[in-house]
């Protein structure tokens, strides 16, 4: 049986497919926009091709389809949503745009405000109102609903958001008010606050509400069509969604969430590096995916992704658990220009996909990191995605030329130049990104995939005092192959408030079990494997304003001193973020959190490169490093086990291109990767 | 013009920048109080040995343009007897610092015994003793009355706390606690930096590095200059007017002359009133940010604000006026008021001349603080309130944003969950929604102001401090855009009539059952009202930012 891991990208669609042997066979297909299933389609002809199969004959033998998609964050992007509106307590229709009150760029004043998602006269009062306490001060008003669902039949809403104050604690008007709307208008697509996070704070309530009934319709669309056309061509297994958080879910329950979808794509790169932490036994890893426009950087401690609650996508706050992934506005066609001021900057405008870098010939004339690897040699013109496209070296020169020239050197150097340039952006960008998050990065090991991680790899690696840097042989297809290493998750929320020190022993334990329960009976409607459940709490001290998230897996709830424990988890984590801790304060438990986790069957083990004799390399090629010099090529797919290359070389594969630099020896593992060592 | 090639002051401009934002994340980390690790109301930079700013994390835009004068106190106290391992540290608003709350720590950064940097950390402290909590005293007339004065002093003698110090600093402020752990925030924030710059130094040599920060100021002082010399030549002037200093003066003004000339530029504040009796006076440091806040507005948001993007400008001012007060005045207000009028004159005064780049008024800051006990566990409470954030200004990229702020933070304090406030605080959020009709009238329209209904659920009276302006004078107009609608606090008590909040008050009585009706201001509008597009009226009317009773008339109600 096969099991298929599918991500769909801005560009390629990526596929892996895995047998019972652990072979693992590869597909990459233009992906289509407009409709992404027509991609994901080709995509599975071209593995059963490959394979020998027809496409029928591939569907009948695969029994799980992963499956990473980026409708819900185009959908944001940009902004093709349906017409939504949104019901909330009178008197306080503003949250959505007010946004707590903050504007981004303190020196930009002439900053256009953004449209909300949902305009001012659609954002409509309902008279009601529950207080902190959980006593009903105004009870539902029939008649302001009323009025409220004759303007979403004159205004033909297609989808509602549902949020009042403090539903968190109580959600019976949002109930009501679904049940209202259904009776008046059966085809509505409903979310209320209370089902997509019962959690304190409206505007993160309200936002991430808001976002789920606007993702929520695309989203249906294009999943019940894939599922159909799958249906047809012969498939009868799960289809499974990988989310923001990391984990797995069906169809049915990734519509419900939609908004936990919206990181669903770089989702994959994250569970691909928690899955070659264990593969490698490097516990402390930097995940560096490294695309055409941006970088995305997370962090793996000890074998595990974290998790962060403060995404904003598209300006908008989604604050559903979600992996930590910091995104920094630079990659390989991020454009290099001369500030007014004679300094060199590059990013964050980037040539895009059209026209792309210059050397892509398709009339981009300014210079970007792509086109600096050409000029210094990095890079094959004849030899680009396994010598499916050529490269425009003429044009690259020129490029850097232009740019030279104003900087008052020649284009070489200006090529030298961006790279020092962006690998300090980078540097810097890793090395924030970890001391937000508390962590030295010197004891952690940079894991470099996506197309242009594995020329900037070593020299940041360098620049940040790391002395280890690991390409995997499946690089550019690392988040198709780490979906299929994720495990079922659900995620429950349940705001609880209270000082550690006067919590109800008896209610923290019924309420975690409740929590515990009700994740388990939904999970089981699809899943029939051995479950188990994480418990944490978002937890804070009294006067600050963040919780932080305390995983409570090692307290003992059924022990007298429940209390003490959870405060010591809180200290530890506490101490372990911001170097301290109150002991003579009691923290406050903001929100309880439980995770109900269905464990997949282990991945089969991946078949060992055979260990021979040292290939040779296969060419060589001028480039510049301090000088120009002759480096060897390396092929990378057929490296020998145990092999080592010392820098300067070149290691390329089709999709891609490792460089060595001075002093860096890679030595390639059991599995055909490369772990390199660098001196520091 | 040095030899450093380009690209290296490029990177190592670069590191400078992402030192100071380390610094920036360290204090966040590690600070204590919530007004520092929520509301993020502290600045950390780097400057030369002289006091020139060479970077600066973006936190706080009226914190940085002060902070050479910071240092330059230090350096003038101390002379060449600054060592490795010093720290020191101020706030006297007329030794280098802008108001008593801000301290400012610095760490001298050697490379050998040649002295090449200062990293600098300045932080809002919740108090600073004095005679009230919070050190904003509407009532103060005299500087003592505000807090705890700290010239230029040495807290750590090469490597060595001075505890006595310490202990005389702790003495005299009412939260020695959480004045201690910001306090080592700062210092561990600035030593922070004091390695990653040595280390910079041994990558680069210290010859290379100094070198290059040459170059790096100049190069921002050629982005300023081609900016400037952009702008039409000529004298300018503008006007900015406070409320009142609320000891009974009325329309106190900020008077700004510039000349420009070429890519130079001159800003005279010396015809500005004279000082006043109450905290609305400016320092002199607090002026001079006040003039680089109005240059950084109005110049691109690329070009870095360091030494050199100011190097074009000439400040004049006269001691003995509301900008520049003469030791002993209070001034707590003035990081608020008057520094934002000073910007405000300033921008006035350069519309004709930069049209373009000249934003309308930002709303001003009203702030009150309710003390009083907890009916549902009989604890004090005291409440700071930063909801109903008045509209930003609009400028020629669009409409001012609703409900975004002051001038002197634009948009970056961050107001708390109403849910969360009603769970920890017996108060009631009726009505939290946009002021229709409250941004100031413009071919681009101010940003709304926010009405708020809140109503005080005690057992027992509370109390009400006031501190800040605008409820007289509206966020400036400008280019025929109209002024934005004023603020407007109203308390109404059970039986009896309502009373109107002035903006300078302190103890004010709050019977039970009391409900404050609050109005905050509105964004100063940009154009002329007659080049509105059709399209963007009917919006505002249709999303009810605007209502058919609107403009005019009910603003004067309001």
């Amino acid at each position: 049986m096969y099991r298929i891991g599918i991500d769909v990208g801005g560009t390629f669609t990526d596929l892996v497919a895995i047998d019972d042997f652990g072979k693992v066979t590869l597909g990459k297909t233009p992906s289509t926009p407009v409709d992404q299933s027509i991609g994901v389609m080709n995509g599975l002809v071209q593995v059963a091709e490959t394979l020998g199969l027809s496409l029928a004959d591939l569907l009948a033998t695969t029994d799980r389809i992963v499956h990473g998609t980026t409708v819900a964050t185009n959908t944001l992007l940009e902004r093709n949503g349906p017409k939504i509106a949104l019901l909330t307590t009178e008197g306080h229709r503003d949250v959505l745009e007010m946004r707590e009150g903050l504007k981004p760029e303190r020196y930009n004043l002439r900053l256009a405000r953004p449209e909300a998602l949902i305009p001012r006269h659609l954002c409509l009062g309902v008279r009601e109102r529950i207080k902190a306490d959980g006593k009903i001060d105004i009870p539902l008003d029939q008649a302001s609903l009323d009025k409220a669902i004759r303007v979403l039949k004159r205004e033909k809403i297609v989808s509602v958001a549902v949020c009042y104050l403090h539903a968190y604690r109580d959600g019976r008007h949002e109930q009501a008010t679904r049940e209202a709307l259904a009776k008046a208008l059966p085809d509505l697509h409903v979310c209320i606050s209370s089902e997509v996070l019962p959690q304190i704070k409206e505007y993160e309530r309200v936002s991430t509400t808001v976002v789920n009934a606007y993702v929520a319709p695309i989203l249906a669309r294009y999943l019940s069509r894939l599922e159909d056309a799958l249906k047809t061509a012969g498939y009868g297994g799960p289809v499974l969604i990988i989310l923001s958080h990391g984990g797995i879910a069906p169809i049915a329950e990734a519509i419900r969430m939609a908004a936990a979808t919206v990181l669903s794509g770089p989702a994959g790169g994250v569970s691909g590096a928690r899955h070659a932490a264990g593969l490698i036994g490097m516990g402390d890893l930097i995940p560096f995916d490294m695309g055409g426009t941006s970088t995305d950087i997370s962090l793996i401690v000890d074998g595990q992704a974290t998790l962060a609650n403060d995404r904003r996508i598209a300006n908008e706050r989604i604050a559903l658990p979600s992996l930590d992934i910091v995104t920094l506005g630079a990659g390989g066609g991020s454009i290099a220009r001369v500030r007014a001021g004679g300094l060199l900057e590059v990013g964050p405008q980037s040539a895009g996909a059209m026209p792309g870098p210059a050397c892509y010939g398709n009339g981009g004339a300014e210079a970007t990191v792509t086109d600096a690897s050409m000029v210094l040699g990095y890079l094959d013109p004849d030899n680009f995605l396994g010598g499916r496209a050529k490269l425009d070296k003429a044009a690259a020169d020129a490029a850097l030329d232009r740019l030279g020239r104003e900087l008052g050197i020649d284009g070489v150097r200006a090529a030298e130049g961006v790279h020092r340039v962006v690998n300090t952006q980078m540097a810097e960008g890793v090395r924030l990104a970890t001391v937000r998050r508390g962590v030295d990065p010197r004891r952690f090991a940079l894991l470099a995939f996506g197309g242009a991680a594995g020329l900037h790899g070593t020299e940041l690696a360098r620049q940040l005092n790391l002395g280890r840097v690991v390409v995997p042989r499946i690089a550019s297809v690392l988040s198709a192959w780490g979906m299929l290493a994720t495990e079922l998750r659900l995620e429950i929320t349940r705001t609880h408030i209270g000082d550690t020190a006067n919590l109800d022993i008896a209610a923290i334990n019924k309420l975690y079990a409740e929590m515990e329960a009700e994740g388990e009976s939904r999970l089981r409607g699809w899943f029939d494997g051995a479950i188990h459940s994480l418990r944490s709490a978002d937890m804070r001290y009294g006067e600050q304003i963040f919780e932080i998230d305390v995983p409570l897996d090692q307290v003992d709830f059924a022990a007298p001193d429940l209390l003490a424990q959870i405060k010591g988890a809180f200290e530890r984590r506490h101490e372990a973020l911001y170097t301290y801790s109150l002991e003579d304060q009691d923290p406050v438990l903001v929100n309880a959190r439980v995770a109900t986790i269905g464990a997949l069957p282990a991945l089969p083990e991946e078949p060992l490169v055979e260990a021979s004799a040292p290939i040779a390399p296969s060419g060589q090629r001028r480039i510049y490093l301090d000088g120009w010099l002759d480096a060897p090529i390396f092929d990378f797919d057929r490296l020998a086990a145990g092999q080592s290359v010392t820098g300067p070389a070149l290691i390329v594969s089709e999709t891609t291109n490792v460089l060595l630099r001075q002093g860096d020896v890679a030595t390639t593992t059991p599995l055909g990767w490369l772990d390199i060592q660098v001196p520091i | 013009m040095s030899d450093v090639d380009p690209i290296t002051a490029s990177v190592i401009q670069h590191r400078l920048v992402a030192v100071a934002e380390e610094m920036g994340e360290a204090m966040l980390r590690t600070s204590y109080s919530q007004i520092m690790n929520s509301s993020r109301d502290f600045s950390t930079a780097i400057c030369g040995p002289e006091g020139r700013l060479v970077s600066q994390a973006e936190h706080i835009p009226v914190h940085v343009g002060a902070l050479p004068w910071a240092v330059k106190a230090v350096v003038e106290f101390f002379g060449d007897d600054v060592h490795q391992g010093d720290v020191f540290l101020l706030n006297d608003p007329y030794h280098g610092g802008s108001h008593l709350p801000d301290l400012t720590a610095f760490v001298p950064v050697f490379a050998g015994d040649r002295l090449i940097f200062w990293t600098v950390n300045r932080a809002h402290h919740s108090d600073i003793g004095g005679a009230t909590h919070g050190a904003y005293n509407a009532t103060a007339t005299e500087i003592w009355q505000e807090g705890l004065r700290v010239p230029p002093i040495r807290l750590y003698e090469k490597g060595e706390i001075r505890a006595d110090l310490m202990q005389l600093l702790t003495i005299n402020v009412r939260l020695a606690k959480d004045f201690q752990g910001d306090l080592a925030a700062q210092i561990g924030s600035v030593r922070l930096g004091e390695r990653r710059l040595e280390a910079l130094m041994e990558e680069f040599t210290p010859d290379v590095v100094v070198d290059a920060v040459e170059v790096i100021l100049n190069s921002a002082e050629q982005q300023a200059r081609g900016v400037i010399s952009s702008w039409q030549d000529g004298v300018y002037h503008g006007v900015a007017v406070l409320d009142d200093d609320g000891r009974g003066n009325d329309d106190i003004a900020i008077r700004a002359k510039v000349t420009i000339e070429g890519s130079d530029l001159e800003i005279d504040l010396s015809e500005s009133d004279y000082e006043v009796t109450s905290f609305v006076n400016s320092s002199h440091a607090n002026m001079q940010s006040g003039v680089a806040m109005a240059l950084a507005f109005l110049l691109d948001p690329e070009t870095p604000k360091n030494d050199g993007s100011f190097r074009p400008v000439k400040v004049v001012a006269r001691e003995g006026s509301i900008v520049w007060a003469k030791p002993g005045a209070p001034v707590t207000l003035s990081t608020s008021h008057c520094a934002q009028e000073i910007i405000e004159a300033i921008v006035r005064a350069l519309a004709p001349a930069c049209p373009d780049r000249a934003m309308a008024g930002w709303g001003r800051r009203f702030r009150i603080a309710i003390k009083g006990d907890d009916p549902r566990n009989g604890q004090p409470f005291i409440w700071h309130m930063f909801h109903a954030r008045p509209g930003a200004g609009a400028s020629s990229g669009g409409d001012g944003w609703h409900g975004s702020g002051e001038w002197h933070s634009t948009g970056g304090l961050k107001f708390g969950s109403i849910e969360i406030v009603e769970t920890r605080f017996p108060l009631y959020f009726r009505r939290h929604e946009y002021r229709a009709n409250s941004g100031g009238s413009g071919r681009y329209t101010g940003g709304a102001g926010v009405d708020l209904d809140l109503e005080v659920e005690t057992a027992t009276p509370c109390k009400v401090n006031a501190a800040g302006d605008g409820a007289r004078h509206g966020a400036a107009g400008m280019l025929g855009g109209e002024d934005g609608a004023p603020h407007r606090y109203l308390l109404r008590a059970p039986g009896k009539r309502p009373r109107v909040l002035r903006t300078k008050e302190e103890g004010i009585e709050v019977p039970v059952g009391a409900v404050f009706e609050i109005h905050s201001a509105g964004g100063g509008g940009w154009g002329p009202p007659g080049e509105r597009e059709q399209a963007a009226k009917d919006y505002d009317r249709r999303n009810g930012y605007t209502t058919k009773s609107g403009g005019k008339s009910s603003k004067a109600k309001a």
